[in-house]
């Protein structure tokens, strides 16, 4: 092979490896193609029913654009390839959308708050159903996640730190057989893993979201600028989302029965997971919600958890070096605002009705 | 009284006769050589003397009893190749069976003892001419002080049996005529009584005081494994010293057609 | 002009060919890191040296607050002795397993076709089990390892103690060893150094192993560190930690190989011809 085609072969597999890794410049102008991801969870489950039931076709075409709905087996890593660029939107939850795309710099938006939890994350102890037991043990859990935010809200709520424990990362995948074992006797988990957990000898559920609701959130978040580039993306999405909460609302057996399934489970099983879950069916409470001051309270509390975590990026100098803009007000910092609650296409469906 | 005796020996595998009819003594002191074409049972007889061959029928004695199923130590033996221990120096590989016999828990001796161990090896590797080799390693010496080696370590045990597998047919043949030498000498010194297989007839006559040829005794073509080897030919060297080489030619004509 | 076969290049060449794919791979990642940052500063993806090597010393200097350690050498300490425990029960029990089944038929009848099943069922595919038997602890990590490398281990010794030649047994018996010095001195010592360059092999595993044990349940450890961070994408740690964790395994491998080397002369005369 003469020199030049060599050079020229290995300036083509460099351009290669270039593309596959460089910024993916997903937002910049208006486009007619999205792609948003999510994974599997009880209140995520509805965009299962969505996407088979041609929900989301339907609106997209609405709005003459195309999106694509992505399933992604491992949570961390559907929100990994919404901060990396490779995807439009990811269901996440608030702390999520604080400390991974947000604090990485990509300017966010949470565009639905589908749920909260509300029983969905527990917290358990082998032996004692009083939570100021927890004191001296170790907590499997899975560190820096919702778990451990929650963690640290019960402790609080009996005076106790985390300086009170020690806390074991476990990955979510094992927890319930981690639990099994005898030299566990405390963990942090949520559902569907939370249910099993319980059901086993001696265990007892000793704190759940329910004592702190609308704090842990479950929202569908998307770029920032794409979302103002393409505000009928946005809309598209809220609109499939609320039709399928219509679903949910009437009871349509058909649909749940597609959700149970995608969520390896049976509907009793699903119902039991949707009763730890308040979903907003009602997009009208959800824009409430959005436009509350109880919001910017929570997100000021889960900025200062992941700030004394370190998880705001080493060099943070401060819980509010992030700024999270909602409705009702702006926390921390004004010129770098990375995280923001947009209630107006929620408010767009409730008056469409 | 003879030291080894065969009554007749016979070796099958399943159906296919190797080695039948062999019926001789042997008395202390013979140096007997083997040759025969390739797959005429020299080994396998070699190896039922060594005892890592079972007797199909017969009996093979040594001073009247049979012989032990297994290798033993009053049975030498020199292979072709892989006789000394790769990981052992020369002198370990002498050392080494004072050190089996004399300490059986640990196989190796230290301080005073090691030290007479020592002595009784260095003598043996002078007598081979290796005590100016004693720390190299197998794999730093040539091919004949490798069998240089491997018989000083076989008679370290003083066996009065010496069995040797074709011990220099992978050696140039300078070298082979020093070893001969080597071979002869310490099979005079020490009484040895020696079976030594050899592919070369001038190499079994120079050396043997008895060559015995190893051939089938009837050949049916339709069933080539009905009838096994035996010994075709027992040739006293010693009484006709002047005869051999004829004979020597002679049989290597009947060999070949 | 030569074949192609026949090429060989001289040394400065050499090095200069074993230094380019590094450098190709460093240009292509600083120049992707770049383009990344220009877009996004804050981009957490692919961070620039700089910041990995900030972030390195961070890790490598301050201590944490929580527990007074520093988090690096407590990750680094924690996790080799893990390896160092695992790997050096597979090591001993790999010796002892293989030499009786190397030179025992009777032993090995009915222990060679056991662990040759065993060899092949997927460890982290028993996970609860291990979990349910040696708990969440140490122990769990420890055994994870050994029950991932030992079984390949004893059958690779074996194999080899069955590739020794036949003639070292015979002449060993010729020189009266019994079956006990058989093994320990012809087969034991030329075992020995077969474990170590197979151990060289196995270390990749281990490692594996020992990460999937980290992730899973622990406190510290390199493996846990990593998975950690994973959550909220911090590859400014992650990155240098996989580097870390590379040289880890490069030292070691070369120790073993030097050690080997320097006690087994005789067992390293084939490659040293080669090269």
């Amino acid at each position: 092979m003469p020199a030049r085609y060599r050079i020229a072969t290995l300036l083509a597999i460099v351009t290669m490896v270039f593309s596959a890794f460089a910024p993916v410049h997903a937002a910049e102008g208006s486009r007619d193609s999205f792609r948003v991801c999510w994974s599997i969870y009880a209140g995520w489950m509805p965009w299962a029913y969505a996407d088979k039931a041609g929900i989301v076709d339907k609106w997209a075409d609405k709005y003459d654009i195309d999106i694509e709905v992505v399933q992604i087996n491992d949570y961390i890593e559907s929100v990994n390839q919404y901060t990396s660029g490779n995807m439009d939107g990811c269901a996440m939850t608030n702390m999520d959308a604080l400390t991974i795309p947000a604090a990485s710099g990509v300017d966010s938006t949470a565009l639905l708050i589908n749920d909260y939890s509300d029983g969905n994350d527990g917290i358990v102890l082998k032996g004692s159903d009083d939570l100021t037991d927890i004191e001296g043990r170790r907590v499997n859990l899975v560190q820096f996640s919702v778990s451990h935010y929650f963690l640290a809200r019960a402790l609080d709520s009996v005076g106790l730190t985390e300086r009170d424990i020690e806390t074991v990362n476990t990955s979510d995948a094992d927890i319930v057989g981690v639990f099994a074992n005898d030299d566990v006797n405390a963990v942090a988990a949520w559902n569907p893993q939370l249910m099993s957990i319980d059901e086993m000898p001696d265990s007892h559920v000793v704190y759940t979201s329910k004592q702190i609701p609308r704090e842990i959130l479950d929202m569908m978040v998307v770029n920032t600028e794409t979302l103002k580039n393409n505000p009928d993306f946005g809309r598209a999405l809220a609109g499939a989302w609320y039709e399928v909460m219509d679903h949910i609302a009437k009871n349509d057996e058909e649909a749940l029965e597609i959700m149970a399934e995608a969520a390896g489970t049976d509907v009793a099983g699903y119902r039991e997971q949707l009763d730890a879950t308040h979903l907003y069916t009602d997009p009208a409470e959800a824009a409430e919600l959005m436009n509350d001051d109880e919001l910017l309270e929570t997100m000021q509390r889960v900025a200062e958890f992941s700030f004394k975590h370190g998880l705001l990026g080493q060099g943070a100098p401060s819980p509010d070096v992030i700024g999270i803009e909602t409705p009702a007000g702006t926390y921390g910092s004004d010129s770098n605002v990375k995280l923001r609650f947009e209630p107006r296409y929620t408010e767009e469906v409730a008056e469409n009705r | 009284m003879s030291l080894v005796q065969a009554k007749g020996l016979e070796k099958h595998y399943g159906r296919d006769v190797v080695l039948e009819r062999l019926n001789f003594s042997v008395e202390p002191g013979e140096f007997v050589t083997i040759v025969g074409a390739s797959g005429c049972g020299k080994t396998t007889f070699l190896k039922m003397m060594l005892g890592t061959e079972s007797i199909t029928r017969g009996q093979l004695l040594v001073e009247d009893k049979p012989i032990p199923g297994e290798p033993g130590p009053d049975r030498g033996v020199v292979f072709q190749k892989y006789s000394v221990l790769p990981h052992l120096t020369v002198l370990g590989n002498t050392l080494i069976a004072e050190e089996l016999s004399r300490s059986k828990l640990l196989g190796k001796l230290f301080g005073s003892r090691r030290r007479q161990a020592r002595e009784a090896a260095l003598e043996r590797l002078t007598e081979v001419g290796l005590e100016n080799a004693l720390d190299k390693y197998p794999h730093e010496l040539s091919g004949g002080m490798q069998q240089r080696l491997a018989i000083a370590q076989a008679l370290m045990m003083r066996p009065r049996i010496l069995l040797l597998d074709e011990p220099f047919g992978a050696l140039d043949p300078g070298i082979r005529q020093d070893m001969h030498e080597l071979v002869t000498r310490l099979w005079r010194e020490q009484q040895l009584t020696i079976f030594m297989i050899t592919h070369d007839i001038d190499e079994a006559f120079a050396l043997g005081t008895r060559v015995w040829v190893f051939d089938k005794w009837r050949d049916d073509p339709h069933a080539p494994e009905a009838y096994g080897a035996t010994i075709t030919y027992d040739l006293d060297v010693e009484r006709n010293r002047e005869d051999a080489p004829s004979q020597a030619k002679q049989i290597e004509e009947d060999m070949h057609s | 002009m030569k074949r192609l076969i026949n090429l060989k290049p001289r040394r400065a060449a050499r090095v200069a060919l074993a230094l380019l794919p590094f450098l190709l791979i460093a240009f292509v990642y600083l120049g992707v890191s770049n383009a990344r940052h220009a877009e996004n500063p804050n981009d957490r993806l692919l961070p620039l040296p700089a910041q990995m090597a900030e972030t390195f010393a961070g890790m490598a200097t301050e201590a944490n607050v929580r527990t007074g350690s520093i988090p690096l050498w407590a990750d680094t300490a924690a996790s080799l002795q893990r390896l160092g425990i695992g790997v050096g029960i597979s090591a001993v029990a790999a010796l002892v397993f293989g030499l009786l089944s190397g030179g025992l038929p009777l032993f090995r009848a009915p222990f060679s076709p056991l662990i040759t099943v065993v060899s092949l069922i997927p460890p982290l595919a028993i996970l609860p089990i291990l979990f349910i038997a040696f708990g969440t602890g140490e122990m769990a990590k420890v055994v994870l390892i050994v029950v991932g490398i030992t079984p390949f281990l004893i059958r690779d010794l074996t194999g080899e103690a069955l590739r020794l030649p036949n003639e070292q047994r015979i002449k060993a018996q010729t020189l009266g060893a019994s079956s006990w010095q058989v093994m320990l001195r012809v087969l034991l010592p030329q075992l020995t150094p077969r474990l170590i360059s197979t151990t060289r092999l196995a270390l990749g595993s281990a490692w594996l192993f020992l990460i999937a044990a980290e992730a899973i349940a622990a406190q510290e450890g390199l493996g846990y560190r990593i998975f950690l961070v994973r959550r909220y994408l911090a590859m400014d740690v992650i990155l240098p930690y996989v580097a870390w964790i590379t040289l880890l395994a490069f030292v070691i491998d070369q120790a073993l190989l030097w050690i080997s080397r320097w006690s087994f002369p005789w067992y390293h005369v084939d490659e040293k011809a080669a090269s």
